[in-house]
């Protein structure tokens, strides 16, 4: 299940590249997918839909996840700036739905890797 | 503030804070410093501020995208290479068009490879090293340009000084010169002799600029100082070339014609080493001489191995010659054929007005060449009855507080010491010295060389002048005349010079006496004028310029008289 | 522009090729053709591919005979077409060198 959502090579890639500070971005990603996730759902509820705000918001979120592993999404995001930039409002709720509910897993599988480098508990004397 | 291709200072624009931080950490783990900005806007504006070296462009942000802030970015720019590399998950062929058209210079796809971004990172900063040398040598070179503009400038002030024009503007004279002539090595001199003779040298030094140009001042003030002085062509030859020899490199040498114009005497001697024909045309006859290169230039042969021969030719009323330099034979057209002879001599035949042929001359030339050349000298010397007045001057050597005004002197210059010694440019400077003689010294210099020159090629060589009624003869009485100065041994010339004073001012006596057998002095002086100065002995002349001429009875002495005061 | 040259079986005799425009640019060439011989050889210059010779090339051939022993030298100038015999009798060169 994994495999679909996560790229776990990326991950390792990120891991040699940001060495002790692969946390903190895990950290900021999450952080600032959380913002992005809220917008859409904002527009999600709206009356109308802002295609143009929608194609950027798709495209930058669909470049963050690329660059941290999370395929499935990302390949999402890129649908849904293709719809918007033609202009094609059909399903495009639906659409919206499905990035929630993947940001949701992945970031159930994020923090899961964070779990990893979180400090050891200090044992109880 | 030059930083070394491992530290830089790099803008990263991209609106994701995650994509930020995973770049901001490749690229300062690379050592170099980082600055970041979330949108255009913020990117131009850190670029303003802090003015990276490079920079990381996401292509879609807010407020402002990458595409205008490159723009911005690269205005700001100006002549300096400040790379951008486009981050970018856009794959459309257009839209990486776009890219590089918005000034980006090269793009890294989504996600990010970080082994090729630090590639890219390090290319991109040799161009911009490379940029940044290019600049500054041409920085460097442009100011070398104004600094040797500026040396050529001075130069040329000091060198019209030296190397001035002489009486190039007398109203028998016209000439074409490139005002830069000089730094083409051409050079054209002109001067009189206190006689009132015209020297005249038109020069072409090798190679071009500066270093031909040095040549042509020692030359210069060579040619003007003797000739002041009262030296002959061939005196001055031989000093201009031993200076030459002496101080130019070997491979550097002169190319040069020298002309003595003798109105009076309606002739003119020349001598050419190295440059392309003159010409002689005859008013009379409408012929054609041509000034052929007998010499080797200047500064080539040791003093011992110059050859001052000079050719002398009849120059009447109206005649003219004209001087060319090479640069007019060597004019090419387009097709980089060469104007050559040939054409110059159709030019000719094909004048039917002399006066006009200088200008014909011209302009077959521009017409040909499509444009002027800056190395094309010409000059064109017309025969008239006598040179402009007021354009004769003499070298004064003291200030003009001590003269001597009551001596005489004897010189005997016997056989070999005539052959090559010229002895009036010494007694002049002599006389010279008797201030009161001064402002005579023109019709002094002229009467002493009359009577010297009469002395040594009737009296010593014992030449008939009458030889000298036509071209051919002409050729041969000078042709007989160098004959026998190379063979000369015996004979002499006395010069008795006694100066006294008389009242408030003086007398000069002059004699000039010589080993030959004298001639009838009443028959030449019975002879009309114009046959006198043609090839006459000049007697009527030397009466005119003195207060009081006589000779012997047997003819071989001359005494004449000038007075002042 | 090319300058060859060819040293003669017994070293007694050197002969510089020059073909091309005979100017400035072959300044370095030429000399580099003789610089290590001396004033006893005989030095022959073959012209036969040159039809314009400048004054600079006037000058290499000066440096050329001042390195030959310069009055003693024994230089010869030869298979010059006749624009380069033109130019070599306006400057009477045929009075330092032998021309054929």
């Amino acid at each position: 299940m994994s495999d679909n959502h996560l790229d776990y090579s990326v991950l390792s890639a990120l891991q040699d590249v940001m060495e002790d500070e692969y946390p903190t971005l895990l950290d900021v990603f999450l952080h600032d997918s959380e913002t992005r996730i809220v917008r859409l759902r904002q527009i999600l509820g709206g009356p109308v839909f802002d295609l143009q705000e929608l194609c950027m918001m798709a495209h930058s979120f669909k470049g963050s996840s690329s660059n941290m592993g999370a395929l499935q999404l990302a390949a999402l995001c890129h649908q849904l700036e293709e719809r918007s930039r033609r202009q094609d409002v059909t399903g495009l709720g639906d659409l919206l739905l499905s990035i929630d509910h993947e940001y949701s897993a992945v970031r159930r599988l994020f923090d899961a890797e964070r779990q990893l480098f979180r400090s050891p508990l200090i044992a109880h004397p | 503030m030059q930083p070394s291709s491992e530290h830089l200072c790099i803008l990263i624009a991209d609106d994701s804070a995650s994509d930020r931080y995973l770049l901001s950490t490749i690229v300062s783990r690379q050592g170099h410093e980082v600055l970041c900005a979330a949108n255009g806007a913020e990117a131009v504006a850190a670029f303003e501020k802090h003015r990276p070296h490079l920079i990381l462009m996401d292509a879609l942000m807010p407020v402002m995208d990458g595409f205008d802030a490159a723009r911005r970015i690269k205005q700001l720019a100006g002549e300096a290479l400040v790379p951008i590399i486009f981050l970018t998950s856009l794959t459309e062929g257009e839209a990486l068009a776009r890219c590089l058209d918005a000034g980006g210079d090269d793009f890294i796809a989504k996600p990010y490879n970080h082994v090729v971004l630090t590639a890219k990172i390090k290319a991109m900063n040799r161009l911009r090293l490379l940029q940044e040398t290019v600049l500054q040598q041409r920085d460097l070179i442009s100011r070398h340009h104004e600094y040797l503009l500026n040396e050529q400038r001075v130069a040329k002030e000091v060198f019209d000084q030296v190397a001035h024009s002489g009486c190039l503007n007398a109203s028998n004279i016209r000439y074409l010169q490139s005002p830069y002539a000089l730094f083409n090595g051409d050079l054209l001199l002109a001067t009189y002799t206190p006689a009132g003779h015209m020297h005249m040298l038109l020069g072409d030094f090798t190679g071009h600029g500066l270093p031909a140009a040095v040549g042509a001042m020692p030359l210069a003030e060579v040619f003007y100082g003797m000739t002041a002085k009262g030296f002959g062509l061939a005196e001055t030859l031989r000093e201009m070339n031993a200076k030459l020899k002496r101080i130019l490199p070997v491979d550097m040498f002169c190319c040069a014609t020298l002309l003595c114009v003798n109105f009076k005497q309606r002739q003119v001697e020349v001598w050419n080493g190295g440059l392309p024909d003159g010409y002689l045309l005859s008013a009379a006859t409408g012929e054609r001489t041509a000034l052929v290169s007998r010499h080797l230039p200047l500064g080539v042969l040791d003093s011992s191995s110059f050859d001052d021969k000079t050719e002398v030719y009849p120059f009447a009323c109206n005649d003219r010659i004209f001087l060319l330099s090479d640069g007019v034979v060597d004019t090419s057209n387009r097709q980089e054929e060469l104007f050559g002879v040939q054409r110059l001599h159709e030019v000719f035949a094909a004048n039917r007005e002399p006066h006009l042929l200088i200008g014909e001359i011209q302009q077959a030339l521009t017409e040909f060449g499509g444009q002027a050349r800056d190395d094309v000298s010409m000059v064109e010397i017309l025969a008239v009855e006598a040179p402009d007045p007021g354009t004769q001057g003499v070298i004064y050597s003291d200030s003009g507080t001590s003269t001597p005004l009551d001596w005489s002197a004897t010189f005997e210059f016997r056989g070999s010491t005539i052959r090559r010694f010229n002895p009036l440019p010494y007694l002049l400077q002599l006389l010279l010295e008797v201030h009161g003689l001064r402002p005579q010294s023109g019709a002094l210099y002229s009467v002493l060389t009359e009577l010297y020159s009469n002395a040594l090629e009737h009296g010593v060589l014992g030449l008939d002048s009458s030889l000298k009624n036509d071209a051919v003869g002409f050729a041969r009485y000078y042709q007989l005349r160098a004959e026998r100065l190379a063979n000369l041994c015996d004979g002499f010339i006395r010069v008795h010079v006694q100066v006294v004073p008389v009242g408030e001012g003086g007398l000069l006596t002059l004699q000039v006496e010589d080993s030959g057998p004298g001639f009838n002095v009443d028959t030449i002086l019975a002879l009309p004028p114009v046959v006198d100065e043609l090839y006459g002995r000049g007697l009527a002349l030397v009466r005119e310029l003195s207060e009081q001429a006589t000779w012997s009875a047997d003819g071989r002495t001359a005494c004449v008289e000038f007075a002042w005061g | 522009m090319s300058v060859t040259s060819e040293l003669s079986p017994d070293g007694q005799q050197l002969t510089i090729f020059v073909s091309g425009r005979f100017d400035f640019a072959s300044h370095q060439d030429f000399r580099a053709a003789y610089e290590g011989l001396g004033s006893e050889q005989r030095y022959v210059v073959d012209l036969r591919g040159t039809h314009y010779l400048d004054s600079s090339a006037l000058g290499m051939l000066l440096l050329l005979r001042d390195h030959a022993g310069g009055e003693r030298a024994r230089i010869r100038l030869v298979n010059c077409t006749a624009d380069v015999i033109t130019i070599l009798t306006i400057s009477n060169f045929s009075k330092l060198f032998q021309i054929g």
